[in-house]
């Protein structure tokens, strides 16, 4: 069928300038999660080079990156009541936290910028993280930042975490903390989404380390520096940071990975993981742990299977493995005292028999944890026994409903790869009544034995859907109708019975909504003055199966602690060893593989606006044009709107506006918040695939994009943060 | 043969290419529409395919009627496009684009077909 494919893509070379979408996948950087006693663990019987070390087995060096002595244990009565902070209301030209503010809604009432001027916006300064990859290093980049600022600084991390303070208004360095991270501490990707700004209670004003930034690692290490000056704060771990692979167990480096701003909750400044996805059952915890954000002292850990233990692992033991990870960002909640934890799936995503109820029960959840103490308070879980890949990768916003008698319920936005959306009430987890969640009838018990599928799954039934409907064999696509019949045939040998097809061994199954998707990392931004609510997302199936151990091996899949890992042994995206499970995973974008080109109808990735008041669309469009995309990764050149995949979200701002890149096309863009239609976009360094901001300095607003690139959607990698603002002479 | 002149000689050889290209695209569908239909999937390709084969060997050998197969070809794409997608753009992109470009090339070499399925007689009767 190659042949025979590439021949007619030849003949057919004319059409090859009409618009067609370059199926690029978007980058989710999961990860895995993981416990267990090492009497679960089995060797492999086949072949003993597929045997990744005991999982009771010491850490390898480098692991402990920094070498820091043991963190102390104190109890949540030591750490002091915490002062307001920046972020709970910050000044309109501030923004001061990852989502703007504690709700982490990426809504700033900034209004200089309008739909009438915004046609006027021009680059005011480009800075250069100095992070991307050297001459022969793989590029496993994709910076994903977005700076936080407060008073007259930008503060932000490079690709592998060097932390800089910026001057708002003309991009220039005050001054860089050089993180020390190395290449091989990079897991899927190197990203570090931002940066964490935190005033100390005990530091009084004026003394180095009253105002800090926080930031974590790829390598496992949480850090505290003087905001001012960027020295590290002494008062703060060892020399200003903590090691936080400790007590995590067996591990290489590059397994376990932060790549997200750590929320501070009352003092309380929480940590999550990403472990690699599809490695092995028994991968390193996906513990969730509390620590005193002034002291860096270890406070609480949550331990999925381990729940009734909030302490530390004594010497030589470790967090249950294998339990899921939580890679995405956290919402913190002073009020309630609670940290919002979306997690992803047990270690092997695709394979669900070897996971413990207690896992069962939290993964692709949204956990709520009480920061005293790190326990559940409430648990919404958006997949049963999820085999799909699909853990949560947005941060929750947070709300409050305006009920019809007048008062307010706080709520959050719980957005998800199933483009289902969440709306739940904060205190409880419950869904508000006005958006009613359905338990409907799912595919099971599926085919895989030992492995039943649950016979439901959770539908928000009152909140628009992103996404379109099931896949047809009419809607498979193509430069031509031959492509467009290999991919009918693909369509048709496929196992397929709409969305939560269980997983088959002997023959593909197609995976629709991808696991990019709906919503991914971008998140949501919501504008709490009208109610409406932005969402961008993917419309991007996969093409799975799952293979034996016998063809896994044949394959060379292993585990990335594996004694003979490869680059080419698999990753966290495409095919994975899933090492200690009886099977492998070989994953796909559903594509013709000889064009590149997806198999399934434009568009690939849509924005759309909600009222959440109404529950209606607004308006909806496809996101992304094909000037940079095309068969064979080649780019067409041209403007139509085709929609193509995209990471990364949304800004909004009182002056009626959405900024948005996340596409493919390497743009970034303002969007009419009333209309949807885009009034202006520049064409970036780089791919935009990060989530913009916008601030005010010296009266004039800014709008600020890293234009990092994104290696797994193959846009162009840079180390550019592009900042724009009007002329002086059209405000 | 000095009768037949340079232009015709040309139009022998465009109508040869071009009937080879219609016939690539029905042996490809033929064979593909068969794996298709065997899968349980739509049978607008073994049916297309038989058509475009013979419009490929009928226009290669110089006769009108491959032209006019083409032709019916095209238009039966038409019908299913819409019964299948509606008037969806998207829909008719992989289609639809391809074969209308043939299609312009087969009526553009019209002509040269005409003569050729004219002059035919002449050749068996001479041979």
């Amino acid at each position: 069928m190659r042949r025979i494919s590439l021949l007619a893509a030849t003949i057919l070379g004319s059409s090859l300038a009409v618009a067609v979408a370059h199926a690029q996948m978007a980058g989710h950087e999961d990860r895995l999660p993981g416990p267990v006693s090492s009497e679960a663990y089995h060797a492999d019987p086949l072949n003993p080079k597929f045997e990744p070390p005991s999982p009771s087995s010491p850490q390898a060096p480098g692991v402990n990156a920094a070498n820091l002595p043991d963190d102390p244990e104190i109890d949540i009565s030591e750490v002091p009541q915490m002062v307001p902070q920046v972020s709970t209301n910050p000044a309109p030209a501030d923004w001061p936290a990852y989502g703007r503010t504690d709700d982490q809604n990426r809504y700033s009432p900034l209004s200089q910028i309008t739909p009438a001027n915004v046609g006027k916006l021009k680059r005011a300064f480009v800075y250069h993280t100095g992070s991307k990859p050297a001459p022969g290093q793989a590029n496993k980049w994709a910076a994903e930042t977005t700076p936080i600022k407060v008073g007259d600084s930008l503060y932000t991390c490079s690709a592998l975490n060097d932390i800089m303070r910026i001057d708002a208004a003309t991009g220039k360095e005050i001054w860089r903390h050089n993180s020390g991270v190395k290449f091989d501490s990079i897991p899927y990707t190197a990203a570090c989404k931002g940066v964490t700004y935190f005033t100390s209670s005990v530091v009084p004003e004026g003394q180095p380390c009253h105002n800090r930034i926080i930031a974590s690692t790829l390598d496992m290490r949480l850090m505290a520096l003087d905001a001012e000056t960027g020295k590290m704060c002494e008062g703060f771990g060892f020399g200003g940071q903590i090691n936080l692979m400790q007590g995590i167990g067996e591990s290489v480096p590059g397994f376990v990975s932060m790549t997200t701003p750590p929320p501070v909750i009352n003092g309380i400044v929480v940590v999550n993981h990403e472990v690699l996805d599809g490695q092995r059952r028994w991968a390193p915890s996906g513990v969730i742990r509390g620590y005193d954000a002034e002291t860096g002292k270890f406070v609480w850990a949550w331990d999925v299977n381990n729940p009734d233990d909030h302490h530390q692992p004594a010497p030589g033991k470790h967090y249950s493995r294998g339990t899921p990870n939580s890679w995405a960002a956290m919402t913190g909640d002073n009020e309630l005292g609670l940290v919002y934890v979306p997690t992803g799936n047990s270690a092997a995503d695709y394979y669900s028999a070897m996971r413990s109820d207690k896992e069962n029960a939290v993964s692709s959840s949204l956990v709520a944890l009480d920061v005293r103490t790190g326990a559940p308070r409430w648990v919404f879980q958006t997949v049963h026994k999820d085999v799909w890949d699909y853990d949560i990768g947005s941060q929750v916003t947070k709300f409050d409903y305006p009920n019809a008698d007048g008062t307010k319920t706080p709520a959050l936005i719980l957005p998800t790869k199933r483009g289902q959306t969440f709306i739940l009430d904060r205190a409880t987890g419950k869904p508000l009544p006005e958006f009613p969640v359905e338990e409907r009838p799912a595919p099971s018990p599926g085919v895989i034995p030992d492995d039943s599928r649950s016979p439901t799954q959770p539908w928000s039934v009152a909140f628009p859907r992103l996404g379109f409907p099931d896949l047809k064999e009419s809607d498979m696509w193509g430069m031509s109708p031959i492509d467009q019949l290999f991919c009918r045939i693909k369509y048709r040998k496929a196992a397929y019975v709409g969305e939560f097809t269980p997983p088959h061994l002997k023959k593909p199954w197609i995976e629709y909504p991808g696991y990019n998707g709906g919503s991914d990392w971008g998140s949501m931004a919501y504008d709490p003055k009208s109610g409406i609510v932005i969402a961008n997302w993917n419309n991007t199936p996969m093409y799975d199966q799952l293979v034996n151990r016998a063809k896994a091996n044949k394959l060379g899949l292993m585990s990335v602690d594996d004694p003979n890992f490869t680059p080419s042994s698999g990753g966290a995206e495409g095919n994975g060893a899933m090492s200690e499970t009886p099977y492998g995973i070989v994953v796909t974008p559903f594509w013709n593989q000889y064009t590149g080109m997806m198999c399934n109808k434009p568009p690939y990735g849509m924005i759309e606006a909600i009222d959440i008041k109404t529950k209606k669309v607004l308006w909806q469009k496809p996101l992304g044009t094909a000037r940079a995309n095309g068969p064979w990764g080649l780019p067409t050149g041209l403007p139509l709107n085709i929609g193509t995949p995209n990471n990364g979200g949304s800004v909004v701002t009182a002056g009626g506006l959405i900024f948005v890149a996340a596409a493919t096309d390497n743009q970034i863009r303002a969007i009419d918040m009333k209309t949807g239609e885009v009034v202006w976009s520049d064409v970036l360094p780089g791919g935009g695939q990060a989530n913009p901001m916008t601030y005010e300095v010296n009266g004039k607003q800014y709008v600020a994009i890293m234009a990092g690139g994104h290696h797994f959607m193959m846009t162009p990698v840079s180390d550019a943060l592009v900042v724009y603002a009007l002329p002086d002479d059209v405000h | 043969m000095a009768d037949y002149g340079r232009p015709s000689e040309i139009g022998r050889i465009a109508t040869i290419i071009l009937g080879a290209l219609i016939l690539l695209f029905g042996v490809i569908f033929l064979g593909g529409g068969a794996e298709l239909a065997a899968l349980g999937g739509s049978w607008y390709y073994i049916l297309c395919g038989i058509v475009l084969t013979a419009s490929g060997v009928l226009t290669i050998k110089g006769r009108l009627l491959g032209a006019w197969l083409f032709l019916l070809a095209w238009a039966g794409t038409l019908l299913w496009t819409i019964y299948e997608v509606g008037f969806d753009g998207w829909g008719w992109l992989p289609r639809l684009f391809g074969p209308t470009i043939i299609l312009v090339l087969v009526l553009v070499s019209l002509p040269a077909l005409r003569r050729r399925d004219t002059i035919r007689p002449t050749i068996r009767s001479a041979v």
